[in-house]
C-alpha cells in the first residue's frame, strides 16, 4: 500500500465578506480526500461546488480553516521555510483560463523559467535555457519562438506553456483546474493527449478538476463528486459514472451529452 | 407532419462580408430549413457561424450579406435590401435566443413587463391589458417557471442563469414566431442545465411546430438534439447530414475528425483522435478547401480546386472534393 500523497481530512473552508453585513459563506465544510502517489483523481461537480476551492488549498493557494491537510504525511500548516519551498516546487497548479493565467509582459522563456529561478539556483542560466526548450518540446511546442510574448499564441499553445511552466520544477503532484474548459474541441482532444503523454512519461500524480465526466471517465483512476461544498460520492471513476449511487451524480450523468 | 414542403428558410450562395473593406468571411452557403426542422449549425471558435447566422437574420451591424439570396417563407429577399426587410421579421416571424442571459435581459424592468412588451411588439396587445398578462404568465408557466404569477413581478436577478435563459426563451415564445434562432444558448450555463435547456428548446418547438436553427461547437449535443446538421469551418460549408446519421454513414473528413475528437460516455482513450494543428479562423479567402492542411486525406488539389458548393439545394451535401461524405 502506498503511502498518501495528499489526505484531506474533514477540512472546511468559509470565506467571511463584511461589506454591509457580516456574513460567512461557507466554501467547504467536512471534505475527506485521499490522493495516492501515481493516482489520477478527478473531482467533479458544477459551478459553486468548492471544486476550485478544493484545488487552491491543496495547492496552498488558500489555507484551510477547518481540519488537517497532509501533504506525504506531513501536516501542511506546520511546515518551515525550507519545507515550504519544497511543498511549493512539489505540487504544481494548470488553472482553467490560459488568457489570465500568464503574465502578458513575459516573454514565453520568462514565464517557464521563472520556477526554475526560483527553485533549481543551481543551474546556470544556460542550463536553465536548455531546460526550457526541452520542456517547449515535450509540450509540443518544440522548434517555436519562446521570446515572443503570451499573445502571440492561440488558446491551445498557451495553455501548452502554461502546463510547461507547471511542468518545469518536475512536481510531484500536478493539479489541474478545468484545464481544457476554455478550448476549442478539437484543441481540448489535442491537450487531453498530451496529458495523457505527461502521465505516462513522468509517473505523475494528479488532480483533475473538471464538470465535463467524458473527460473524467477517460482520465480519471477515481472521482470525488462535489455538491455545495461536500463530497456526495466518491469511488473508482468506472464505478462511480456507470452505476452512480447518489441521485446527484446521477443527475449530472444524466445532463452529458 | 408539415403541411406544405417548400421550405420556410433557403439560402442560396450567401456570402457575408464585413461593411467596412469588404472583407468575406463566410462565402457560399446554401441550405434549406424546412418547417417543423430543427437544424443545428457546428463550428470551431473564429469559423463564423455566428457572424453568419446574426447577419444573415440581420442582427449584425457590422457585416453584410455580400451575395446570394435569403428566402423566407417563399419570399426572397435581395442582397440590398435583405437588411431592411429582415429585421421586420426579427421579433415577429423569425425569435432570437442570444447566448448570455445575463445581459440579453434588461435588470431594471420587471419579468412581466419584458414578455408584454414583446407581446406588444409583435402581437400588438396592450401592456397593460388583462389579456397581455395572462398571456405573459401562460407562457412563462410553459418554459417551466415556477409560480409564473410571482415571476411575472420578480427581476432578472433574482433568477439563476437556467431561469433566465428560461424567461429570455418565453420572451421569443411569446412573439410566436415561425423560426427560432437560438446561438450557443448554453454556453454561459452550467453543464447540468445545459441539456435542460437545449431539450426545453426542442420539446417547445416540436410542440408548437416551428423551425429552429440550434448553433453550437458542441457536435454531441446537436447529433442528439437536431434533425439535420450544417458543418461551419473556416468561413466555409463543408458538410450537411442528418444528424441521425453521423455515426452510420460516410461524412465530410472534418466533420468526422470533430467527432472522433469528443469525449463521449462509449468512448475510450484510444478513440480520442485529436485533430493536427490548429483551425484556422475565417475571411482568408482560399480557393481550395481550408481544411485541407489538417486533413488526413488531403491530396494535392485539395487547396488548389474550388470548394464545391451546395448549388441544386440537397439535404445532404459534403464539399469534399475527393469524394468523402458525398
Amino acid at each position: 500500500m502506498s503511502e498518501p500523497m495528499v489526505t484531506l481530512e474533514g477540512v472546511g473552508k468559509t470565506f467571511a465578506s463584511r461589506a454591509l453585513v457580516r456574513t460567512r459563506s461557507f466554501a467547504l465544510s467536512d471534505v475527506d480526500m485521499v490522493v495516492n502517489k501515481g493516482e489520477i483523481v478527478g473531482i467533479l461537480g458544477e459551478s459553486g461546488s468548492g471544486k476550485s476551492t478544493v484545488a487552491n488549498i491543496i495547492t496552498r493557494l488558500l489555507k484551510h480553516d477547518a481540519g488537517t491537510y497532509r501533504f506525504k504525511g506531513r501536516d501542511v500548516t506546520g511546515y518551515s521555510k525550507a519545507e515550504l519551498m519544497a511543498f511549493k516546487s512539489d505540487v504544481q497548479i494548470v488553472f482553467q483560463d490560459p488568457y489570465g493565467s500568464l503574465n502578458p509582459r513575459a516573454t514565453i522563456r520568462n514565464i517557464v523559467r521563472e520556477s526554475l529561478i526560483i527553485h533549481r539556483p543551481d543551474l546556470t542560466r544556460a542550463q536553465q535555457d536548455d531546460r526550457v526548450s526541452e520542456l517547449m518540446f515535450e509540450v509540443g511546442l518544440g522548434g517555436q519562438d519562446i521570446d515572443r510574448y503570451p499573445h502571440e499564441f492561440s488558446g491551445g499553445q498557451r495553455q501548452r506553456i502554461a502546463i510547461a511552466r507547471a511542468m518545469a520544477v518536475e512536481p510531484e503532484l500536478l493539479v489541474c483546474d478545468e484545464p481544457l474548459s476554455s478550448l476549442d474541441v478539437s484543441i481540448q482532444a489535442q491537450v487531453l493527449e498530451l496529458f495523457t503523454r505527461l502521465i505516462r512519461d513522468h509517473d505523475l500524480t494528479m488532480v483533475f478538476i473538471t464538470h465535463d465526466l467524458n473527460v473524467a471517465r477517460l482520465l480519471c483512476d477515481r472521482v470525488y463528486v462535489m455538491f455545495q461544498g461536500r463530497v456526495v460520492e466518491s469511488g473508482a471513476a468506472r464505478e462511480v459514472l456507470n452505476n452512480p449511487q447518489q441521485e446527484y451524480t446521477a443527475s449530472l450523468l444524466e445532463a452529458v451529452y | 407532419m408539415s403541411v406544405r414542403d417548400d421550405p420556410l428558410l433557403r439560402l442560396d450562395r450567401v456570402s457575408v462580408a464585413l461593411r467596412q473593406g469588404g472583407r468575406e468571411m463566410v462565402s457560399g452557403v446554401s441550405l434549406s430549413v424546412g418547417r417543423r426542422e430543427l437544424f443545428g449549425i457546428v463550428g470551431e471558435s473564429g469559423s463564423g457561424k455566428t457572424l453568419f447566422t446574426r447577419t444573415v437574420f440581420g442582427l449584425h451591424d457590422d457585416a453584410v450579406v455580400s451575395g446570394g439570396e435569403v428566402t423566407f417563407d417563399g419570399r426572397t429577399m435581395p442582397a440590398k435590401s435583405h437588411h431592411t426587410e429582415m429585421k421586420r421579421l426579427l421579433g415577429k416571424r423569425i425569435g432570437f435566443i442570444p447566448q448570455d442571459p445575463f445581459s440579453s435581459l434588461n435588470p431594471s424592468m420587471r419579468v412581466g413587463a419584458q414578455i408584454t412588451e414583446a407581446l406588444y411588439l409583435a402581437r400588438g396587445l396592450s401592456p397593460k391589458s388583462r389579456e397581455a398578462r395572462d398571456a405573459a404568465i401562460a407562457v412563462l408557466a410553459e418554459v417551466g417557471i415556477p409560480e409564473p404569477d410571482i415571476a411575472f413581478r420578480q427581476f432578472p436577478d433574482q433568477f439563476s442563469g437556467g431561469m433566465r435563459q428560461r424567461i429570455v426563451i418565453a420572451i421569443v415564445l411569446a412573439q410566436e414566431p415561425e423560426l427560432l434562432i437560438a446561438d450557443e444558448p448554453t454556453t454561459a450555463l452550467d453543464a447540468s442545465t445545459q441539456r435542460l435547456i437545449v431539450d426545453l428548446i426542442v420539446e417547445r418547438s416540436r410542440t408548437r411546430g416551428l423551425s429552429v436553427i440550434l448553433i453550437s461547437h458542441n457536435l454531441e449535443l446537436l447529433r442528439q438534439s437536431m434533425d439535420r446538421i450544417g458543418v461551419l469551418y473556416s468561413g466555409q460549408f463543408l458538410n450537411l447530414f442528418q444528424a441521425d446519421q453521423l455515426a452510420h454513414q460516410e461524412v465530410h473528413p472534418y466533420t468526422q475528425a470533430l467527432f472522433d475528437c469528443i469525449p463521449t460516455k462509449d468512448k475510450t482513450l484510444a478513440d480520442i483522435r485529436p485533430i493536427p494543428g490548429e483551425p484556422a479562423g475565417a475571411g482568408f479567402g482560399l480557393a481550395g478547401c481550408s481544411f485541407a492542411d489538417r486533413c488526413a486525406f488531403a491530396k494535392d488539389r485539395c487547396c488548389a480546386t474550388p470548394l464545391p458548393i451546395n448549388d441544386a439545394g440537397q439535404a445532404r451535401f459534403s464539399a469534399c472534393i475527393i469524394g468523402k461524405g458525398a
